[in-house]
């Protein structure tokens, strides 16, 4: 069985005259860790947005586990596993870290409904939370309000919000961007011990830094004015100078 | 792990403290009858009422982030469930009364929720006054129904079961009625208590701070946006219903939106981050207006100059304002201590 | 056929009036990101100024020309209140809009008791000026002449004011300004200035507005939290913060509003709250809307 978990066939996407996205098949198994890589504009977001149903498909369709993305929405699509961070820091201010990661274990454990039980002395839940505070250093932190974390501590808790649902399958855009170079290995390697701790099967990863996607990723697929120009495993990806070159959005040294 | 131990006692520690000081306060409160006049009491029936109706409308607004411009919709459907139900029907209990105006209030909420909730901020505003309004205008215009802008009377009820018609109007609304209500407002605090703080609550605040994210937490953002706002709407036919009883009367006005204004202008007045502010908001609100009432004819003009200043200077509302002074308080008790 | 048309127009006025006031409620909105619930204070205030203006003009025999001069030059003249409102508006602009919501309906509060110690509780009046216009006929029907002169007004306002939008200087500047604050400040426009130009530019369309109907009707102390309502119909029927989508929501309330009192006199709020929730389902952010949130 190597069914994928996420399938695209031809999907693509327009606004008004301009196609951000022209049509692309895609399938994403378990077992990988893919990289989308492109120069800005080349439609990354587009493409993660298409993958988790923020956008609909203008033409062609979008599948996770064999049912239509755009149709099932963002919380049934956290139910069956899939989950995504965001480009821009997006926490909730007032919440405390520990109240935005149990957020999401509420939801996995299909406990939100429950109106007179305290949300604050569920075992089940506080367990997980310290779990997922642990993996992501956020254990310092448990009690303070989102908004008064350091701008790459925002990152990571919006990406350990993620995590807490225990997703098979998660997307995530640029969760380094905006943060120091040393930080940025740093945030990846958590990501890579978590996502084995807590039994992710795929990565979906949009990344800019070239030299974080040749160390953490294992397919890459290169976007660029709105078409895929190159979908490899790693090591054929960066023997290309040309389709380097044309993701990183320059030409290549030599090249006129 | 030292950190969370310390905060789970102070977590303890301000339940504490909030349990110790609404002991406190309804130990005042039950105390009242025995040394205020009657005319006190008479004036404290409405702030009861209106506590628990800004209870509902603070998990709208407060937890949820959702601004009703039209929640007065709800006390009139109460005060008419009241009216309809004494009046027509025949019903004496004021428990089957309550049921009633809650059912009532349920049924509409479901459908007006379920079209407001889509959207948030100043259209969820507009949206709901302008569901209030037509509520309005329908007991309004079909005067047999509702008897028009006169309204309609609401009769004597029974409490537990219990006939109480022997009594004045002022001995029942003084003594029975008034600690029913105040027992209505303990029960209803509680509840709310309960609901802010359980799973559902945090979802409400999830959504409330950025509604995307947690979507794809998995929050249903739509959904408990419109559990909440029956909910709320709930708590506002049980104010509803415990207004008509004491004035013995349900008028159209209870609808009109400038009533939904000034119940939010109680809830920033009391302030909306606490469990106090409900109750604090309603009385200062009453018996502010029946001081100014008494001392000028335009006590609109005052009351609009107030919610001004309320609104440029305390904008966290007493409550917040009496939260800041005892931490004030409370720091500067810390620091000798500490010498 | 002459009643179908006497609806139209006697519609086609309200629609008129409704359009200014709904009109203002839109620049500011669309501005500042202010809702004004003080609108119909505004509307009240030009209805009040107006018909003492109007007593005064005929007192000392002005011609009826000149005695609606005087009423819409009066009418313009309360759009002095503008800036220092605005002022006290300015102190809560970087905070939630309930609190901006809140301080609107505080005016609104205030205003009422003001028009009451002014003009008492009785509605005011222009007594006969609304008869000396006549009628004119219209072949198959006749028309009190005043309705159709303030529809001229209106007409003339709405063209007015999509000129001064699309075609001055000023205009593409508050254009630019509600499109992006954070933009054209960093062009250079004083969004300070702005806004107090905004507003009392509101605040004059509410106040014309209101000084228009009091010759048709009356100045009472009801009018401004009525009008609110059905400012607000306009405005979601429209889109908020569009207008044109002022210009078609008024015509749609207005039409419907004389409709209803024809036909089915208990139905008129009612008809009008019918379409809104049908524009919300179908159109969510109403018909000249761009997004709803």
């Amino acid at each position: 069985m190597t069914s994928a978990l996420i399938e695209v066939k031809s999907a693509s996407r327009t606004f008004g005259s301009f196609t951000a996205l022209a049509p692309i098949d895609l399938a994403i198994s378990s077992g990988e860790f893919v990289a989308i890589v492109g120069p800005n504009g080349a439609g990354k977001t587009t493409l993660v947005n298409l993958l988790t149903g923020l956008l609909r498909p203008s033409t062609g369709s979008v599948t996770f586990k064999g049912q239509d993305v755009s149709r099932l929405g963002p919380v049934r699509l956290a139910r069956m596993g899939m989950a995504r961070g965001f480009q821009l820091v997006t926490v909730f201010p007032e919440l405390t870290v520990a109240e935005t990661i149990a957020v999401a274990a509420f939801s996995r454990l299909g406990r939100a409904h429950h109106w007179f039980s305290s949300a604050h002395s569920d075992g089940d839940i506080n367990g997980r939370v310290a779990r997922v505070a642990d993996a992501f250093g956020l254990t310092d932190r448990l009690e303070q309000p989102a908004r008064l974390l350091a701008q790459g501590e925002k990152k990571l808790l919006d990406v350990a919000s993620a995590f807490a649902l225990e997703p098979e399958v998660i997307l995530l855009d640029e969760p380094t961007s905006g943060v120091s170079t040393a930080d940025k290995h740093a945030i990846m390697q958590t990501l890579v011990i978590a996502s084995e701790k807590m039994g992710v099967k795929a990565v979906v990863l949009i990344e800019h830094d070239m030299d974080l996607v040749a160390t953490y990723a294992g397919r890459i697929v290169g976007l660029h004015a709105g078409r895929v120009i190159a979908d490899r495993p790693k090591n054929d990806f960066f023997t290309d100078a040309e389709v380097v070159a044309m993701v990183v959005g320059r030409p290549p040294k030599g090249f006129h | 792990m030292p950190a969370p131990s310390t905060t789970e006692a102070a977590r303890r520690n301000r339940n504490l403290c909030a349990i110790g000081g609404g002991v406190l306060l309804v130990a005042v409160l039950a105390l009242l009858p025995g040394v205020a006049s009657p005319y006190t009491l008479t004036m404290i029936l409405p702030v009861f009422a209106y506590a628990i109706a800004l209870l509902g409308l603070n998990l709208l607004f407060g937890t949820s982030g959702l601004l009703s411009f039209g929640h007065a919709l709800f006390l009139a459907i109460g005060a008419y469930a009241a009216a309809v139900m004494t009046g027509h029907w025949g019903v004496k209990s004021l428990e089957l009364v309550l049921l009633g105006g809650i059912a009532a209030a349920v049924v509409v909420a479901i459908p007006v929720g379920f079209l407001s909730v889509r959207y948030t901020r100043i259209f969820f505003g507009m949206l709901t006054l302008s569901f209030g309004m037509l509520f309005h205008s329908f007991l309004i215009k079909f005067y047999n129904v509702t008897g028009g802008d006169t309204g309609m009377s609401v009769k004597r009820v029974r409490l537990l079961g219990l006939d109480l018609s022997h009594l004045s109007r002022v001995e029942f609304q003084t003594g029975p009625l008034y600690y029913y209500a105040l027992v209505l407002v303990i029960a209803a605090t509680l509840l709310m208590w309960r609901i802010v703080q359980s799973p559902f609550g945090l979802h409400l605040r999830a959504q409330r701070d950025n509604a995307r994210k947690a979507e794809y937490l998995g929050v249903r953002v739509h959904a408990f946006r419109l559990a909440a706002f029956v909910l709320s709407a709930a708590y506002g036919a049980v104010a509803g219903v415990l207004l008509a009883v004491r004035s013995g009367n349900a008028d159209p006005e209870l609808a009109y939106w400038t009533h939904s204004g000034e119940l939010v202008f109680m809830t920033v007045l009391g302030g909306f981050a606490s469990f106090v502010g409900p109750l604090v908001g309603a009385f200062a609100f009453i018996f502010l207006r029946d001081w100014l009432m008494g001392m000028t004819e335009f006590w609109r003009l005052a009351m609009g100059g107030i919610l001004v200043l309320v609104v440029i200077f305390v904008p966290r509302g007493l409550a917040g304002l009496a939260a800041d002074a005892t931490t004030r308080l409370r720091n500067q008790f810390d620091l000798r201590s500490r010498r | 056929m002459a009643a179908f048309a006497e609806i139209v127009l006697g519609g086609l006025f309200h629609a008129a009036v409704l359009f200014l006031v709904a009109a203002g409620l839109q620049l500011v909105f669309g501005v500042q990101k202010i809702v004004n619930l003080a609108c119909g204070a505004f509307y009240a205030l030009g209805a009040y100024v107006g018909a003492s203006a109007a007593k005064w003009a005929i007192g000392v025999g002005l011609p009826t020309p000149l005695v609606l001069v005087v009423v819409l030059l009066a009418g313009l003249a309360c759009a002095v209140i503008g800036p220092p409102l605005e002022r006290v508006l300015r102190t809560v602009y970087d905070r939630d809009e309930s609190f901006q919501l809140l301080l609107t309906f505080a005016f609104l509060l205030m205003f009422q008791d003001l028009f009451r110690i002014g003009w008492g509780a009785n509605p005011q009046t222009t007594g006969s000026l609304f008869l000396s216009f006549g009628t004119l006929d219209l072949g198959l029907f006749k028309t009190p002449a005043y309705n159709v002169f303030v529809i001229a007004v209106a007409i003339t306002v709405a063209a007015g004011l999509g000129w001064f939008l699309q075609r001055t200087n000023f205009g593409r500047l508050l254009r630019a300004t509600a499109e992006n604050r954070a933009m054209a400040e960093a062009v250079g426009v004083n969004a300070r200035a702005m806004f107090s130009v905004v507003f009392t530019l509101g605040v004059a369309l509410g106040t014309v507005g209101g000084a228009l109907v009091v010759p048709a009707s009356a100045a009472s102390l009801d009018m401004a939290a009525e009008l609110v309502v059905e400012a607000f119909a306009v405005v979601v029927i429209g889109g908020l913060g569009s207008i044109s989508g002022a210009l078609a929501g008024a015509v749609i309330v207005g039409l419907v509003r004389a409709a209803a009192i024809v036909f089915y006199a208990e139905a008129e709020l009612l008809a009008i709250y019918a379409i809104v929730i049908a524009v919300l389902i179908l159109r969510p952010a109403g018909l000249f809307g761009k997004e709803a949130v």
